[in-house]
């Protein structure tokens, strides 16, 4: 088992890699360098080359991603432009906020899919079936941003039960948590009913119920017990969904998380916390995924002896 | 007197007891608009400690029988139509599904052919057993834990292999386990699903005898169904004979085989490749099992029947007794000189 | 035999019943039964009209950019059905007009990914090795940064226009293309009508080209289907945030950032582009689900 998490970590060391430089590049790619917002008004054209070249802004690309390839090691990922303020500190002070958000999120996503999914698997076909998926669609296709922005006219603004922005109380997280949670709720929904759908025609229910299992434990032991496997695959890529794209939600709600920092930062051509601030969650979003694959390996019992090495035939 | 009439309950007694009593069971499926007609008036009677072979080819209606014994047929899309299924003097139909839940893996078990997508993946082996020990005998975990490991003893599985997952187990120690799981309780009725088709040949052999050796122990009544004649020959005392949906030919074992009546059965040995005769051409009975959601008027297996005649496709032959204790679905059977060509042995 | 093969069986000779039909005939009847699929392809057919004749419908310069301050900030009225903007622009009029910007982006960010997508896919598939090893991980770099940020990135970079913009939403759509392609190309290439084109000296890329594309085609149409309703939804997810299209653009993110500002007084101009958007992303997802459904019934249910 821990030659398998030892394998998983050395596999997205490249990928971690990879990003940072294809980010790397990308932003290179933007007119101007630090120069431009740290080179004081007025500086001679050789005061300019004078301050690059001490910036080491005038080597060639590699060299200036190796450079900061090896910040990178150090846990050193720039400063701001702005604020002056280290990279890293400013997003590891943001992060927690987004992680409360994301989680939540997936709290309400997860109690309300997986019922309503095993529901719809078990009566399919049914009217409820059928309300449901449409449902599950329209939470897929609707813009995040405008059912944030719909939830304050009308509970915040309307209602006066929840606060419009900011992070100030238990309250403040609902709004937000119900419009990331919306979109994720839609994906798990379906993946529940198809993964549901999928287990309940298996002949070891039949054995189940040729032995005298009550039904209820049929359904909600046999074969959830199986269907939540691939559930928790999809969950674990929502939660890095919901840690990515939660910019716009963040935006809408004045949430001061990781996604506002990255907004503001791009309005404000803050370049290193540009950079930085995307592949940091990148990187947050890989480790994520690879728990999720651990936990699933440690779920279902196949996966499990393949990497502990039990005896397979 | 009174130990006489325990002595008969346990089946000692001159009659035995009948377990399970099926009687014109009917059985329809409703499927985009059409009505298939899976069963049509199936009657089966079992006696503790008799094993029932069900012949016939896929599609006969033989596992939607049995399923319907433990009231197991999906419905919808099936419907039972007609017919009373009682077990041990119960009518199964009207039990609820509470009444069901007890009696199924204790009173009737069943083994499924597939052995392969028949054991849970994510539980071991021990806790699938132990499961059908708990709700049947009301032992604790650990109690039916350490009972599975004893069943697993019994079906000649290293009780040690208990926390093993069914990935672990090859085909035929699979079936072991579902056989351990049918049996953990001490079911009266074990309905065997063609248990062995998905094996090996030398594993089947095995099975069998394994089967074989329980059903004795344990004075099981047995339902052995199979589109093999040769496992009916080791292993059944009985032998029905099934053809889209009804029974063609019963009757016992040495009935069936030496003096057989039904012109479909007679196919059935005669398409059986005979190793003495290299040389002979190969007998498949010509043509297909009529559509179940279109079977003809008159008998079923008339189109096929090279004995025919045109009252045959006109009027379903009733089962009657033609011989002892052996019935044949026949109409060509009116003419008492009739007989069909198979040689009869003495 | 499971209850399933029962049921099956029992199907099998129902359906024995109809007449073999070709096959597009086929997929074209399954799609028909599905209500929800054919909305979906009236409701996009609708807005590619809307999109295509634009021009000829409204008049761009008075109608969609035209500033009347006189008639700033009104409700849905008889004279503009869903108000005006806080410029005295017709709602209306620019949300139609809109729908040319959302779906010429959509449409075209996502046929260059299908380019490069199915092109670099089908290599990956076909030699595999050490070519489809570096084609996979470097997808695997691309699709490991969520699409939000990918766009934000490039658009940063290279700035907030609207070719930009395709460019961002194309990149963030080439990995699921190469994944699927590669997908399909390994199911099929082993087949044996591969082995005897080869044998035949027909070049690899004829091969490619004529007897392996056509049978990718299903996850591929879907796929693009699925892809341009989420390439409209990161258009005006950028669009929203300031890195889309530039001002006087009536994009439908555009409009909802601007009417921000008035959500509590004029909830309108935020409640119509965004109704315009769910419209179109809902009708493209519901064809994309009907047209797998269709495409593949053992996928169904």
């Amino acid at each position: 088992m821990h030659r398998y998490i030892f394998k998983r970590i050395l596999e997205i060391i490249p990928v971690i890699l990879g990003v940072s430089f294809l980010i790397f590049c990308i932003m290179d790619l933007a007119p101007g360098d630090a120069t431009s917002v740290l080179g004081a008004e007025g500086m001679t054209t050789e005061q300019l080359a004078a301050l690059r070249h001490e910036l080491g802004l005038d080597q060639p690309l590699l060299m200036r991603y190796l450079n900061y390839m090896r910040g990178m090691l150090h846990g050193n990922l720039g400063t701001s432009y702005i604020s002056g303020r280290s990279v890293v500190e400013c997003y590891f002070e943001r992060l927690p906020n987004t992680m409360v958000l994301a989680f939540a999120s997936i709290g309400v996503a997860i109690l309300l899919s997986i019922p309503l999914g095993i529901y719809s698997a078990i009566h399919g076909g049914s009217i409820a079936d059928n309300i449901s998926m449409v449902g599950a669609l329209l939470g897929l296709s609707i813009p995040n941003f405008w059912l944030g922005l719909l939830l304050i006219l009308w509970l915040s603004l309307g209602l006066g039960l929840f606060p419009s922005g900011g992070m100030k109380g238990p309250a403040s997280v609902v709004l937000p948590a119900i419009t990331i949670g919306t979109e994720l709720m839609a994906s798990l929904t379906r993946t529940t009913r198809s993964s549901m759908l999928d287990v309940i025609r298996q002949d070891y229910l039949r054995t189940a119920r040729a032995k005298g299992t009550p039904e209820s434990k049929v359904i909600w032991v046999h074969a959830l017990r199986n269907a939540l496997i691939p559930i928790v695959t999809i969950i674990g890529t929502q939660l890095g969904h919901a840690l990515g794209g939660s910019v716009l939600t963040e935006t809408v709600f004045a949430w001061p998380g990781v996604g506002r920092l990255i907004i503001d930062s791009i309005t404000s051509r803050d370049t290193p916390m540009v950079t930085g601030s995307i592949i940091l969650t990148t990187i947050t979003i890989s480790i994520v995924l690879l728990l999720v694959d651990i936990i699933y390996a440690f779920i279902d019992p196949r996966i499990k002896a393949q990497y502990a090495g039990g005896r397979s035939k | 007197m009174l130990l006489i009439l325990s002595l008969e309950n346990k089946g000692y007694g001159m009659e035995e007891k009948t377990l399970l009593e099926i009687k014109d069971l009917e059985i329809q499926f409703e499927v985009d608009g059409d009505v298939i007609r899976a069963v049509n008036g199936v009657s089966i009677s079992l006696k503790a400690g008799e094993t029932l072979g069900l012949v016939g080819e896929t599609g006969a209606g033989k596992t939607t029988t049995a399923l319907a014994a433990m009231h197991l047929v999906p419905d919808p899309p099936g419907i039972i139509r007609n017919g009373t299924i009682l077990l041990n003097g119960r009518d199964v139909m009207k039990l609820t599904s509470k009444e069901l839940e007890k009696i199924r893996g204790k009173e009737i078990s069943m083994i499924f052919q597939d052995p392969m997508t028949s054991l849970n993946p994510v539980f071991t082996v021990g806790q699938q057993i132990a499961e059908s020990i708990r709700y049947h005998e009301g032992l604790n975990r650990e109690e039916a834990l350490k009972k599975a490991g004893e069943v697993l003893e019994m079906v000649g599985i290293p009780a040690s292999r208990a926390n093993e997952y069914p990935h672990q187990f090859s085909g035929g120690m699979r079936q072991r386990v579902v056989i351990a799981i049918a049996l953990a309780c001490s079911p009266q009725v074990l309905i065997a699903d063609e248990p062995t088709t998905a094996l090996d040949v030398t594993i089947q052999a095995q099975v069998l005898e394994l089967m074989r050796e329980l059903k004795d122990r344990q004075q099981m009544a047995m339902i052995m169904i199979t589109h093999d004649l040769g496992i009916v020959a080791e292993i059944c005392d009985k032998v029905a004979v099934m053809y889209a949906g009804r029974i063609i030919e019963e009757g016992t074992l040495e009935e069936v085989f030496n003096h057989t009546l039904h012109p479909y059965t007679e196919g059935l040995f005669n398409s059986l490749p005979d190793v003495r005769n290299r040389k002979a051409k190969l007998k498949p009975i010509t043509g297909l099992m009529p559509d179940p959601a279109n079977l003809p008027e008159g008998c079923a297996f008339a189109p096929r029947c090279s004995y025919a005649t045109e009252a045959c496709r006109k009027i379903q032959p009733p089962l009657i007794e033609r011989r002892n204790g052996h019935f044949v679905a026949c109409a060509a059977y009116e003419d008492p000189s009739f007989h069909i060509e198979r040689k009869e042995k003495a | 035999m499971t209850t399933e093969r029962m049921n099956n069986e029992a199907r099998v000779s129902v359906v024995k019943k109809y007449k073999k039909r070709s096959q597009m005939a086929e997929i074209w009847r399954r799609l028909r039964m599905n209500k929800g699929a054919m909305a979906g392809l009236v409701i996009v057919s609708v807005l590619v009209f809307i999109a295509v004749f634009a021009d000829v419908i409204l008049d761009y310069d008075t109608q969609v950019t035209g500033q009347n301050i006189m008639e700033r900030l009104q409700w849905p009225s008889a004279k503009h059905w869903m108000g005006t903007d806080e410029m005295g622009r017709d709602l209306f009029a620019r949300i139609l007009y809109g729908t040319r910007i959302s779906l010429s982006v959509g449409l075209v960010a996502v046929a260059v990914a299908l380019l490069f997508g199915v092109t670099l896919g089908s290599v990956a598939g076909y030699f595999g090795g050490v070519v489809e090893d570096v084609i996979m991980r470097v997808t695997d770099i691309f699709a490991s940064v969520p699409n939000i940020l990918m766009g934000i990135v490039i658009v940063a970079a290279l700035g907030a226009n609207t070719l930009n913009l395709m460019i961002a939403i194309g990149v963030t759509s080439v990995p699921m293309f190469v994944r699927i392609t590669r997908a399909a190309v390994l199911t099929v290439r082993n087949q044996e009508y591969v082995e005897a084109a080869r044998a035949v000296g027909i070049t690899e890329a004829k091969i490619i080209a004529t007897h392996i594309l056509p049978n990718c085609l299903s996850p591929i149409v879907v796929q693009t289907t699925l892809r341009v309703a989420s390439a409209i939804i990161s258009a005006s997810s950028l669009s929203f945030l300031g890195l889309g299209v530039p001002v006087p653009s009536p994009e439908w993110g555009a409009l909802l950032s601007a009417g921000r500002q008035y959500l509590r007084t004029n909830s309108y101009l935020t409640f119509f582009p965004g109704l315009a958007i769910l419209v179109t992303v809902l009708a493209l997802n519901m064809l994309g689900d009907g047209l797998r459904d269709a495409l593949d019934p053992k996928l169904r249910k």
